[in-house]
């Protein structure tokens, strides 16, 4: 689409990033170029706020680093080197290359990796999946962020919303659970700050000192990967001490008798012995949490990251329905909002046109499946990279770096910047900023669809990713229309229009504000399952989950739309404890093989690899750190600012060592997000990760990962 | 790097920028404001409310960077949180003239 730019202009964007806030935006363009964006103050959600990631987004549009036109590998592959050429001799390449694999071996020798880069309904996660389920491609299942936990929550209380987040302003009780809200949702925070201030509590559970747990009135550490015990011990002392609310539970759930007796088994003096809380710290919390109403959790994305970290989902999701708290405004669960969104998945994905039984690879095991060891046939032949970065954030680094670097595969790579993935690729198309193209956003963070307007022409050749796939379709010779649809006519026909929740909201609205609320009640009076209504078979609660009779699955949301060939394995209908595969830190004493537990949180100003390699945000993260508890240190001969090297079986990197209450006894951190290239050792904390699976919904087992640590 | 107050709010004190901060990071003195470094979380939405452009990415700071942060964080250690909107100082106006805003 060609749209006429202003020199001279505030134009409304949104951000782009893959985060639950979803900020509108104010670009502020003076010459035709970007000069500054501020956060857009009638945004009541954002409310006029940016972060450290996004704060000076023009410096990611005019960064030095920028791909701007198509480019050619010119040296070994991981060099970097490249020499530009055309877009047309680029297109050919590919069309002629993707061919002759699809003549040897069949489209499924051709694998798209993705995730969400880029956010939006235009351009972000399923922006690729018509083109990938058309040409027969191998299905991408993504459970990069949240599948596991969407698994478990969509078990139990099914798709639903779940509670207003701004109507966190209104509870008594807040637990945020896994999250680093002041990182990684900063702009929920005022909400909770509000309830604090009319004397709400706030209990945050974080293995990790944050800038969030510093806030709160209790902060709770347990071993990582045991919180499912301590969830479980809430539920049984909410039962055993005569806190259910039994009308709520009476109308609303199932399974209730059944789980009863099931958590006899989890007593606080077992969870204390998983977690190293306290038992009567726990008693106090289950007590609180039950009769502070209305109460509220809100779990990040982080939660899912353990071998039981599907089940822990599942129990968390009992618990606001056991006290009742959904009855009031303020009470219930926050979990994925996007839910609420009337988005039309079947025109986004295209899920109709996959090939019936076609193979499914799952992308944390993008290393494995490069270097022979899935058993694959046929095997990979060509890779298509966009909107990730998979040598940063995928495990298994070095087996990535080896599959990446085989001769016989084809990569294409589209990319903002020379990412360490984009080094080892064939072909490396240059992909646009948000300030260059056009787009609409759901949120997975508030209740409002955000409109981003073009700003500024793209930079060089670089084209949009609903521009590249468009012509990605000319050069395979897709003749349905539906492959040339303008951003325009995506953004407007990706939505139910007619829904309930659109109604009063236009696209006129949407340019003249820029944002807009969908048609829900106002937070201080909305309930959504005060009187029920759960999205689930039953209608109802299930904590005894009739869903779990199927096996273990991803939603369909995670995987081009495609529901075939699921994993299927055994999953226990009522919530059960599983306790954490490498992360035991019963002997965190050196000489025990991988006796500490790494944990890899989201740095403060990248968000995952991006903004990685910018100087504002390194100026402020510095170079890679490692968090370890005295304890540890000393018995390691660790003092602050060493330099030492990470290690487990999966690989080593090296870090600069600080000593302090940052990090528990058991437990170092290395906050993620660093380049590969720039790293000491050639390497991040990735190349430790464990690739194992959780026990729901693919999730990772990131923080389920045992490491040693020493002098380097 | 943090955001930090920079002299310009001397004799001004406007405090537009408090009530916006979700973190409540501001301190005020007498004469002016201080950001708590370790509390301030780089959204910027104080930065384009200040009439005399005072607060600053201290990344931006040509010099004297450090020396900004230590003394925002010492002085914010010692004054109380303001976190609502407060009249500016009587010299409010004429300072702002002098810094040419």
């Amino acid at each position: 689409m060609t749209t006429m730019l202003a020199q001279d202009a505030t134009v409304l964007g949104a951000c782009p990033h893959d985060c639950p806030d979803t900020c509108s935006m104010l670009v502020k363009v003076a010459n035709g170029k970007v000069t500054g964006v501020q956060g857009n103050p009638a945004h009541p959600f954002t409310q006029g706020r940016l972060c450290a990631k996004t704060s000076h987004y023009q410096e990611r549009v005019y960064h030095p680093e920028r791909v701007l036109y198509p480019m050619r590998r010119s040296g070994p592959k991981g060099s970097g080197q490249f020499e530009r050429i055309s877009w047309d001799e680029a297109l050919a390449t590919i069309g002629e290359r993707w061919r002759a694999i699809i003549k040897a071996d069949g489209p499924t020798a051709i694998l798209p990796y993705s995730y969400l880069g880029t956010q939006g309904i235009v351009n972000g996660l399923t922006v690729g999946d018509p083109f990938f389920n058309q040409l027969g491609a191998t299905i991408s299942e993504r459970t990069f962020c949240d599948s596991g936990a969407s698994t478990a929550y969509v078990m139990t209380v099914g798709p639903t919303p779940g509670m207003d987040p701004e109507s966190l302003a209104h509870s008594r009780f807040i637990i945020l659970w896994a999250c680093n809200l002041l990182s990684t949702n900063a702009h929920l925070w005022p909400f909770v700050d509000q309830a604090r201030k009319q004397g709400a509590k706030l209990v945050v559970i974080d293995p990790v000192k944050t800038g969030t747990t510093a806030m709160a009135d209790l902060h709770l550490r347990p071993r990582p990967g045991t919180d499912g015990a301590l969830a479980l011990a809430m539920i049984h002392v909410i039962i055993r001490e005569g806190l259910v609310d039994r009308d709520y539970v009476d109308r609303h759930t199932i399974g209730f008798d059944e789980l009863s007796a099931h958590v006899a088994q989890y007593t606080p003096e077992f969870a204390a012995d998983e977690t190293g809380i306290d038992a009567e710290v726990i008693r106090t919390l289950a007590r609180d949490y039950a009769t502070a109403q209305p109460s509220a959790i809100r779990i990040g994305v982080a939660i899912e990251r353990s071998a039981g970290g599907g089940q822990l989902v599942r129990a968390i999701a009992c618990l606001p329905a056991l006290v009742g708290a959904w009855r009031r405004p303020g009470g219930g669960l926050l979990q994925l909002p996007l839910w609420a969104f009337p988005v039309r998945w079947d025109r986004l994905h295209r899920a109709d046109l996959a090939t019936p039984g076609t193979r499914v690879i799952n992308q944390w095991k993008l290393g494995a499946a490069l270097t022979g060891s899935l058993p694959l046939d046929p095997p990979i032949r060509a890779l298509f990279v966009y909107n990730s970065n998979p040598l940063v954030v995928a495990p298994d680094q070095l087996r990535l770096q080896q599959g990446l670097a085989r001769e016989d595969l084809f990569t294409v790579v589209s990319e903002q910047f020379m990412t360490d993935t984009a080094r080892y690729a064939d072909l490396l198309l240059p992909a646009t900023t948000q300030v260059e193209q056009d787009d609409l956003m759901f949120s997975w963070g508030h209740l409002y669809l955000t409109l981003n307007r073009q700003a500024v022409p793209p930079q060089g050749e670089a084209v949009s990713n609903a521009e590249l796939f468009r012509r990605l379709a000319t050069v395979m010779g897709f003749d349905d229309p539906f492959f040339q649809r303008s951003d325009e006519t995506i953004l407007r026909e990706s939505l139910d229009w007619d829904a309930p929740t659109m109604q009063g909201i236009s696209m006129e609205l949407l340019e003249a504000q820029g944002y807009a609320r969908l048609n829900l009640p106002a937070a201080d009076v909305f309930a959504p399952h005060a009187e029920g209504g759960f999205p689930t078979p039953s209608g109802k609660v299930e904590m005894k989950a009739s869903m779990a009779a199927g096996g273990n699955f991803v939603l369909p949301t995670f995987r081009q739309g495609y529901g075939e060939l699921q994993d299927g394995s055994p999953v226990p209908a009522l919530p059960t404890y599983q306790p954490p595969r490498e992360s035991g830190i019963r002997d965190a004493a050196p000489g025990a093989r991988h006796p500490l537990a790494m944990m890899s949180p989201k740095s403060h100003s990248f968000l995952n690899s991006s903004y990685a390699n910018h100087r504002r945000q390194l100026a402020r993260e510095s170079e890679q750190r490692l968090f370890m508890n005295p304890v540890d240190a000393d018995a390691r001969g660790i003092r602050s600012d060493d330099l030492v090297r990470v290690r487990n079986a999966r690989g080593s990197f090296v870090a600069v060592a600080k000593v302090g209450d940052d990090a528990m006894p058991g437990v170092v951190v290395a906050p993620m997000g660093y380049w590969i290239a720039s790293s000491r050792a050639k390497a991040t904390p990735a190349a430790l990760n464990p690739t194992v699976l959780g026990d729901l919904g693919g999730a990772p087992t990131f923080s389920d990962n045992a490491v040693e640590v020493e002098r380097a | 790097m943090p955001h930090v107050v920079t002299d310009s709010c001397t004799a001004c004190r406007y405090t537009e920028c408090v009530a916006l901060c979700p973190v409540d990071c501001f301190h005020a003195a007498e004469d002016r404001l201080y950001i708590d470094p370790e509390a301030c979380i780089d959204c910027a939405a104080c930065v384009p409310v200040c009439p005399v452009k005072a607060i600053v990415d201290a990344f931006d700071l040509e010099s004297r960077a450090d020396e900004l942060i230590a003394l925002n964080r010492q002085r914010s250690r010692e004054l109380p949180v303001i976190d609502s909107k407060t009249a500016a100082l009587p010299t409010a106006e004429a300072r702002r003239a002098a810094l040419g805003y």
